[in-house]
């Protein structure tokens, strides 16, 4: 009998630990059979897609951590440009495939997901991280690999630098989203004593920093500059000691959950009853509205938005319902930006790519760095999709929304005229 | 700290009773500094009276939800000596259950009806999350721990770890990972105003609850015949177990206990902050744990007390040190450090037998 006992425990304890190494990444595929490479001698900085292979492409979306649903939003998103570019025939007979990984919004699994297409010979690019944090863990670990990434929703500005020539977004970097709100909240709603809060992610941080700089330089006040953490659920204690200071709007830079707490918990805070709330495009989903509940109506929430065409994201809404059942918009923003930033990786594989004499797709991996940056311009769904030398392709600008009756209604900012 | 205890032990006893008075003034020394950052930064601030009397009532509704899952850390380290690392866990399964119950309830528009029915409605669904938690303590203690009782101590503890994030991952594949929103009936939405200080009705009813809760577990351990058979086990278990003691239903009762203290816990925390997902019962799982050593493990009345000023200094200490309130977690762990170096036995004392020491 305590042989029995012991014996089980044992399996017990093995599947408990092998429970704990596979669950994290549950939405992890593995990936599908490996393309058979033979390396010749001189295919060193290349990529060479045997004749029947597949053109693999990376993806590092959120699907764990604190935006799952917006970061499954992005993965769909590219599935559907992986769907239409193989539907259109692939490239010289060459199919398309996306290796998903799971960056949780967080750097170290996004260095993670890097280590893993560094280790891949056959990625020729990557889209994504979804978050700035997750991006950040990605860049070094490519930048030194020599795969070009291109993010649809990492909006730091530090994504992007003159450093990093694997570095490209198609999302609008939060320099332009932190000036349009602190213009917005100072000039037209004329509140002019601001707190600020944000999540201590890369994100929610830098772009709370950068709010900052610009409600001083339109002449504000910033009363509080607070930190709480993702994950966090009780912020009564930090809003308390904003609330002493009595200010009209609270900023928070941050994401979905953390954002709805914020503005549900300051609405029972003394101090906060009349203050305006605002966050940004991490709160731009429905996530939020569920977490602030009723104190949602009248927060406002900006979004780095593309330009975009009605009859092209029509039809792109209308194969997102036949294929995952659910309105795009139901799961999150940036769903766009994810089609538009695989088709521009695409694009610039196939201005590369040759097909050699045994009939092998050969992609030259310094010469896709350079053809993303210098690709003509093309019609995405998110506008006009060009990337400058830094790395900037994305088109559109920041809008600003007001929660009303439970759903999001535009109040200011890009295409309202 | 240069010196180990290992090498001071060495020494011998001269050594020992050094390292002891250097502990002593290190001691001193840290409080002092922490009077002197409160008298020279915290009240210099100017804050009204009003808000730290809002930052105490937050600190006493968080401390009574430490307190009641410190509770079942301590009753199954007071009885087994070890370390339940999974009881965060049991406390999130009552918290995510208790969302499906009030779904359940929503959906039948209980939550509207008067309030006889919803106050009906709501101890329903504190009594299912409560039923889930126990369900998951007794499935723990039968296969993640009985068979590992006769091993060395660090085999279950090593065994809870695994079953945390067994639960947590379970979780996280049946349910998803988006965090599920507990929606408050009117009738415990908003709460009492009075003068500038705002007491949320969900707090208050927390703070009553726990309060009733731990007076019911103190009066079952007191008074009660399977009380003195809790302690006679954890006084004694071989003796106890000559005496006629089922050790085995006593140990089961006492994770049932913990758990359903820990499922309530996890319910109106659902209620309070309204969101549940995963891993929320992770950070409150170290704090309570925080909570138990803080007031002695093993120590029921330590728990309590433990947990309530475990509390009261997460929601005050940012305030009155003058730092970012982001660093009320380090407070929180730093003050776990400090206990297990100044007073490894926590504030109030180890009560039981010299044994487990």
């Amino acid at each position: 009998m305590a042989k029995q006992l012991k014996f089980f425990s044992l399996v017990l304890v093995a599947a408990l630990m092998l429970a704990a190494c596979v669950a994290p990444q549950p939405a992890a595929e593995a990936p599908a059979e490996e393309a058979p490479m033979e390396e010749a001698a001189d295919m060193s900085g290349k990529v060479m897609v045997a004749s029947g292979g597949m053109i693999r492409i990376g993806g590092s979306f959120a699907l764990t951590g604190p935006i799952p649903d917006p970061g499954l939003n992005i993965r769909h998103g590219a599935e559907l440009a992986i769907d239409d570019l193989n539907a259109m025939g692939g490239l010289e007979g060459f199919m398309f495939e996306l290796v998903a990984e799971d960056g949780a919004c967080d750097g170290t699994q996004g260095t993670n997901v890097g280590n893993k297409f560094a280790a891949d010979e056959t990625i020729v690019a990557v889209t994504g991280g979804t978050c700035s944090g997750e991006t950040f863990g990605l860049m070094p670990i490519l930048q030194e690999a020599r795969i070009p990434f291109v993010s649809p929703s990492a909006t730091n500005p530090d994504v992007t630098s003159a450093d990093c020539d694997v570095c490209n977004r198609v999302a609008l970097s939060d320099a332009l989203q932190g000036a349009t709100d602190a213009n917005f909240v100072v000039n037209d709603l004329g509140l002019t004593k601001v707190a600020v809060v944000h999540d201590n992610s890369d994100y929610g941080k830098g772009l709370a920093e950068i709010f900052q700089n610009n409600v001083t330089g339109l002449g504000g006040e910033v009363s509080s500059f607070e930190g709480v953490q993702v994950g966090d659920t009780d912020f009564r204690a930090m809003l308390a000691r904003v609330g002493a200071d009595a200010p009209q709007v609270i900023f928070f830079g941050g994401y979905s959950t953390e954002a709805g707490l914020v503005a549900q918990q300051m609405t029972e805070t003394p101090g906060l009853e009349d203050t305006a709330f605002m966050s940004v495009d991490g709160a731009y989903t429905q996530q939020f509205l569920e977490a602030a509940g009723d104190a949602a109506e009248g927060a406002y929430v900006s979004f780095v938005a593309g330009a975009d065409s009605e009859d092209m994201n029509a039809e792109f809404d209308a194969k997102y319902m036949e294929k995952y059942g659910v309105s795009p918009d139901d799961l999150g923003p940036f769903h766009s930006q994810s089609y538009d930033s695989v088709k521009l990786i695409a694009a610039a594989i196939a201005a590369v790519a040759t097909v050699d004499d045994s009939g092998n797709l050969v992609i030259d991996r310094e010469e896709l760095l350079s053809a993303i940056r210098s690709l003509d311009a093309f019609e995405g769904l998110t506008g006009t999709i060009k990337c400058d030398s830094m790395g900037e392709c994305g088109a559109g600008g920041v809008q600003i929304f007001q929660v009303s009756e439970g759903d999001f209604e535009q109040v200011s900012g890009f295409g309202m005229e | 700290m240069t010196s180990s205890p290992a090498t001071s032990q060495a020494a011998g006893t001269d050594g020992r009773t050094v390292l002891r008075q250097l502990t002593r003034v290190l001691g001193a020394v840290i409080v002092l500094l922490v009077i002197w950052r409160v008298a020279t930064v915290g009240l210099a601030e100017g804050y009204p009276a009003s808000f730290w009397i809002s930052q105490a009532l937050n600190g006493l509704v968080l401390g009574g939800v430490y307190a009641l899952v410190a509770l079942g850390y301590t009753l199954v380290y007071g009885i087994l000596f070890m370390i339940n690392f999974a009881h965060g866990e049991v406390m999130m399964i009552g918290g995510i259950t208790g969302y499906f119950a009030l779904q359940f309830a929503l959906a039948r528009g209980w939550m509207e009806g008067p309030w006889a029915v919803v106050v009906f409605a709501l101890l329903l669904i504190m009594v299912i999350g409560m039923a889930a938690s126990v369900l998951i303590g007794v499935a723990l203690e039968r296969l993640a721990y009985r068979p590992l009782r006769q091993a060395p101590r660090l085999v279950p503890l090593i065994s809870a770890i695994g079953a945390s994030l067994f639960l947590q991952y379970s979780v996280l594949l049946i349910f998803g990972v988006s965090p599920h929103s507990y929606r408050k009936p009117a009738l415990i939405s908003g709460g009492l105003r009075l003068g500038d200080v705002f007491i949320p009705y969900t707090g208050a009813i927390i703070f009553i609850t726990s309060i009733l809760l731990m007076l019911a577990l103190y009066f079952i351990i007191q008074r009660t015949k399977l009380g003195r058979a809790m302690r006679a086990v954890a006084e004694d278990r071989a003796t106890a177990s000559l005496m006629g003691v089922d050790v085995n239903a006593v140990i089961v009762v006492t994770f049932m206990l913990g758990s359903a203290l820990a499922g309530a816990a996890g319910v109106m925390l659902g209620f309070h902050n309204t969101v549940v997902k995963f891993n929320s019962g992770f950070i409150p799982g170290l704090k309570a744990f925080t909570a138990a050593v803080l007031g002695g493990i093993g120590n029921i009345p330590g728990a309590m007390f433990g947990a309530l000023i475990l509390g009261l200094i997460e929601a005050i200490g940012p305030s009155a040190l003058g730092i970012p309130t982001e660093y009320k977690d380090v407070i929180a762990f730093s003050l776990l450090v400090l206990i297990l170096i100044f007073r490894p036995t926590g504030l109030f004392g180890e009560v039981l037998s010299e044994k487990k020491a």
